[in-house]
């Protein structure tokens, strides 16, 4: 080899040679690398259907376990929440049913049941959720007819996804509280258990 | 003859540049102000050797110790969820680091988790050390946060500034040689 060719080659070697450790640490959570950040939404982009008092609308839903949930089959034994949010694979929603996730005692201490709902299809919630670990509550389908339950509650979006929404409904079927959030943010886990505490004083 | 003491001496200059290259010290990083309320809890007070008083703000750079170990969580966090066991096992490791006189503290911010959303991180894994609220995430971008969970090791002595020498974004397998890392970082082994 000649001492030129020796140069260069030592050269090239040299400029990809790491010079100080990349950012010492393990691996970056998978999970978040794969999120699509959509940036600042409009907070709230629908107008409700529901209020506080009314009977919450019927619907009957795919869950992601293969099973069908029907909402009225609850009347009678059990509270509902449903948690509304408005895509899979956002950051927002990517944090927020892994934190309910953890609450299931406080739920079934109140003998309250909780309904995850998306406007995303099956696999795409299936392949969402499996990275959040073993969810305690079903998470539903609202995807066709395109966001059908999300319109009945009034909170379907005009680009076709859903609010960050969360209704509450006594075992009688009647909404008990209603919170739609700035889609940008994530309801604080104290709403939830305040309603909950409501429920148990009924 | 001469073409190969040419090449020799390319190679000495060339590994002698690597060399250095890999071995000169890194430039220090400071800890940014992070003042955080005094905790409520006694013994969260004596763990972070503090004389301060609840109602009042004092700042990382005040714990009393030689290695500071600030974890980046959320509450949200599935990863941070699955770690909670693994860090109160580091917590357990970095207590007896005291027997071989070296004092380590941790503490945990809550990236945009409000106090009761902390606290109830707290009671389901039994975390023993202290936890903060982050709501506004003020602290996380302070501190250069790329995720949760997240760490940064500062060394702390005593008249010189707080300085971060271990970053690490996600969690760890095995406390034992998250510790023994942490330990190399400091200049401690």
């Amino acid at each position: 080899m000649k001492p030129t060719a020796a140069i260069v080659l030592l050269t090239a070697l040299l400029a990809f040679y790491p010079v100080h450790d990349a950012a010492a640490g393990g691996p970056v959570s998978r999970f978040y690398d794969y999120i699509y950040n959509p940036g600042d939404l409009k907070p709230v982009d629908s107008t409700l259907k529901v209020r506080v008092g009314d009977r919450a609308p019927d619907f009957t839903l795919p869950a992601i376990s293969g099973k069908d949930v029907t909402l009225a089959d609850f009347r009678g034994n059990a509270n509902v929440v449903l948690s509304f949010i408005p895509a899979a694979w956002t950051p927002v929603c990517s944090g927020q049913w892994p934190g309910y996730n953890i609450v299931g005692d406080r739920f079934r201490q109140s003998d309250t049941v909780l309904l995850g709902i998306s406007v995303d299809n099956i696999p795409t919630l299936y392949a969402w959720t499996e990275q959040m670990g073993e969810l305690w509550f079903d998470v539903l389908s609202d995807f066709w007819p395109h966001g059908a339950v999300a319109a009945q509650y009034g909170v379907l979006r005009s680009d076709g996804t859903a609010e960050r929404a969360l209704f509450f409904i006594d075992k009688e079927g009647v909404i008990t509280a209603v919170e739609v959030v700035d889609i940008n943010t994530r309801p604080p886990l104290e709403v939830i258990f305040q309603e909950l505490d409501a429920f148990d004083q009924k | 003859m001469s073409q190969r003491f040419s090449l020799s001496i390319c190679f000495t200059v060339i590994a002698t540049v690597m060399f250095l290259a890999t071995a000169r010290p890194a430039a220090t990083e400071t800890l940014p102000e992070i003042s955080l309320a005094v905790p409520e809890s006694t013994e969260e007070r004596a763990y972070l050797g503090l004389e301060k008083k609840p109602g009042e703000t004092f700042s990382l750079a005040e714990v009393d110790a030689d290695i500071l170990l600030i974890e980046l969580f959320s509450m949200y966090c599935p990863y941070c969820q699955a770690e909670a066991p693994r860090i109160n096992v580091l917590y357990d490791l970095a207590l007896r680091q005291e027997e071989h006189d070296v004092d380590i503290r941790l503490v945990g911010l809550g990236a945009s988790n409000t106090q009761f959303e902390v606290d109830h991180f707290r009671d389901t894994y039994d975390i023993a050390f202290p936890l903060f609220p982050d709501k506004s995430m003020t602290f996380y971008k302070k501190l250069g946060g790329e995720g949760t969970p997240g760490f940064l090791g500062v060394l702390l002595k005593e008249g010189q500034d707080p300085e971060i020498v271990l970053r690490q974004s996600g969690g760890f397998d095995s406390p034992e040689e998250f510790l023994e890392k942490l330990l190399e970082s400091a200049g401690y082994k």
